[in-house]
């Protein structure tokens, strides 16, 4: 086994009395998809967010590649390849996918903010490695208001990636599709996963998909981890117990027929 | 799985290419293009064409330039999701500067009011242009910074902020008028362009090649068949500059996508590390640039000044901003359809003079309902380039 490209121990996070992570502990190796799961309030959110940059940590540490970072801001993230994928995908829907693609880090001849865009380059780059994750946009100058869930899915996946993620959080990626995007996404993330470079963090409520693409799972509840494991390790009931916060679900068919 | 790739492809065939003709619609500035052509040959038929000869063109194009200036400002700030209503106050502001500046120098009597017996320096006794226009250049972008920075500091709506600017710098013109010269107006200041190049590039001439050209081919001659009108406002020059340089930043540079960004989503365009503060208090500055260029043609085509420069317009600017295709929620708009809305407001503005049958009053029918109408229009074509989100 290769180390791990980011390696999250004891992460503490409070805010004022409130404690939202309480000691955390997290490896996510490149080359594979780790399952981030747990009910809502589990403290999922906290933990991308301190992993992105938005909060710091109360105490804890973070190691990317085997050494011990501190991350401020989202910019100090980017820095050392860690790639959000907001549930929003920060993407502006009025503008064209190439715009979008290159927001805030256009190609540019000239003395920065008032540099020309080299507007054909950026084109080719965006449609290509669009391409690459499996998705042929037919013109990179349509606006994305104009796709599909599944498309800026993946325009914001490949974006992150271009720009030098080399983990890459992927905020319930598949909620809010129809059936057939859900598919294509996880297609796509199973793309990125074949370079082998690329750690994937894939937070999800759905246990089927996390069944479809992970390789290692994680189930936080009420800000402790309280399970973990390979694809191997865990099978079936397992899963969706942990998933609901370690409480019995087994006989929710049958008390909701007597309802 | 040959099913959900078969799915995958189909996806992006969805969008069909679309032929030249649908993509000149689509443009933000479509509209208000046709809009322009059905004003232009309605005030010429109406006007018998003495709108569109010599002197016509010259006063036509004299409030154009005028609107198109500060619609291209306001323009520019809509489309990053901002408005700005303290650009009328801000040409009132700046128009007293210069224009005091230009009659008592730098010793203005506010100074001495303040420090009293403080000794007069006699070399700053008398106004000259270029310090006139630098001072009211450097005030007008202080309090575009001011308003920009509270806008983004405080996350208050900009309307509410610079409504307050609207009247607050409305009364402190009013105020400095009165205190300094006492009187709410100046007028009588010598004419600064026989001897200054500087106060010529504001209220003097350009184009005037075009009228000696007309003139030698046989068009432009008065009554006694002598050349008739000499040339166009200087202005024109400053809103040929202001909007090609709007025009090029907003289409082709990285500020310009930035602008979008902001516009569309400011959320998502900082958190793709776009600078939106500093966007959106840059164009802040912008406008007030935009409102002092305005004031500086002004105040040295008529070497007057008054407390009521400016009045309303800055709703004048936004209506031109809409007409010509910007969103009033931001992220789309174009500084060509702002050209165009500026042309049909100041040919509609300008009717009166040349078709003597009609009530000037119904210019603000004309300005409403075209507003009322682009409102309409543009939330039809957003709806269609985000396919109807």
């Amino acid at each position: 086994m290769s180390e791990p490209y980011l390696k999250v121990e004891k992460l503490v996070k409070k805010f004022g009395p409130f404690t939202a992570l309480n000691g955390v502990s997290l490896d996510v190796y490149p080359g594979e998809v780790h399952a981030l799961l747990g009910d809502n309030g589990a403290g999922k959110s906290t933990l991308i967010k301190v992993l992105s940059g938005v909060h710091t940590p109360t105490s804890g540490q973070l190691y990317v590649a085997g050494k011990p970072v501190s991350i401020d801001n989202p910019r100090e993230a980017s820095a050392v390849g860690i790639g959000t994928v907001y549930q929003d995908l920060a993407l502006n829907p009025l503008l064209s996918v190439t715009r979008n693609f290159f927001m805030g880090r256009e190609l540019y001849s000239g003395l920065r903010p008032f540099g020309l865009m080299r507007m054909a380059e950026m084109d080719a780059i965006t449609h290509d490695e669009m391409v690459k994750i499996g998705i042929d946009i037919s013109d990179p100058r349509q606006t994305v208001g104009t796709m599909s869930g599944g498309q800026r899915q993946t325009l914001a996946i490949a974006r992150a990636i271009h720009f030098g993620a080399k983990l890459l959080i992927l905020d319930e990626p598949t909620s809010a599709l129809g059936q057939k995007q859900q598919m294509g996404v996880l297609k796509t993330m199973m793309r990125v996963r074949a370079r082998g470079d690329i750690a994937i963090i894939f937070i999800t409520h759905n246990e089927i998909h996390s069944k479809l693409v992970a390789d290692r799972f994680t189930f936080l509840a009420l800000g402790e981890v309280i399970g973990r494991g390979t694809k191997a390790d865990l099978e079936g009931e397992d899963i969706r117990r942990l998933m609901a916060g370690g409480a019995e679900i087994g006989d929710l068919a049958k008390e909701l027929a007597s309802l | 799985m040959a099913n959900a790739s078969q799915a995958d492809r189909s996806e992006s065939d969805r969008l069909k290419r679309e032929s030249t003709f649908m993509q000149m619609v689509r443009r933000p500035e479509a509209g208000s293009f046709v809009v322009m052509m059905i004003v232009i040959i309605l005030i010429f038929w109406a006007s018998k064409s003495q709108a569109f000869n010599a002197l016509g063109i010259k006063n036509n194009l004299a409030i154009i330039a005028q609107f198109g200036i500060i619609a291209t400002g306001a323009a520019l700030l809509m489309i990053a999701g901002e408005f700005d209503l303290s650009i009328g106050s801000m040409i009132g502001v700046t128009g007293m500067t210069m224009a005091m500046v230009l009659k008592y120098g730098l010793n203005i009597p506010a100074i001495h009011f303040l420090f009293i017996n403080t000794p007069r320096v006699p070399l700053l006794d008398t106004g000259h242009p270029v310090y006139a226009f630098f001072i009211a250049l450097v005030i007008a972008l202080c309090f575009g910074w001011l308003i920009g920075t509270i806008v983004v500091r405080s996350g208050l709506s900009s309307f509410i902020v610079s409504l307050g600017f609207l009247f607050g710098l409305r009364g402190l013109t009013e105020v400095c008028f009165r205190l300094i010269n006492e009187s709410t107006q100046i007028s009588g200041l010598p004419d600064f362009k026989e001897h200054s190049l500087f106060a010529r590039a504001f209220g003097g001439q350009s184009f005037g090649f075009l009228y000696d050209l007309a003139f030698a081919t046989g068009f432009n001659l008065n009554r006694k068949g002598e050349q008739w009108v000499t040339g166009l406002d200087a202005k024109m020059i400053w809103w040929i500059i202001i909007g090609i340089a709007a025009y090029l930043v907003l289409s082709r540079t990285q500020l310009g996508n930035w602008i979008y960004a902001t516009g569309d989503n400011k959320d998502s365009a900082r958190a793709n590390g776009v600078p939106t503060r500093k966007v959106k208090v840059g164009l802040f500055m912008f406008t007030a640039f935009c409102a002092t260029i305005f004031a500086a043609c002004q105040v040295f085509d008529t070497n007057t000044a008054d407390a009521a420069k400016g009045n309303l317009k800055e709703l004048e600017a936004i209506a031109i901003a809409v007409v010509g295709g910007t969103l009033m929620t931001g992220g789309f708009g174009s500084v060509i359809g702002v050209a165009f809305g500026a042309v049909t407001f100041g040919l509609v503005a300008n009717a009166v003079f040349y078709i003597p049958w009609i009530d000037g009053s119904w210019y603000r029918v004309f300005v409403g309902t075209v507003l009322l109408a682009a409102v309409f229009a543009n939330e039809r074509i957003r709806k269609r380039i985000t396919g109807g989100i």
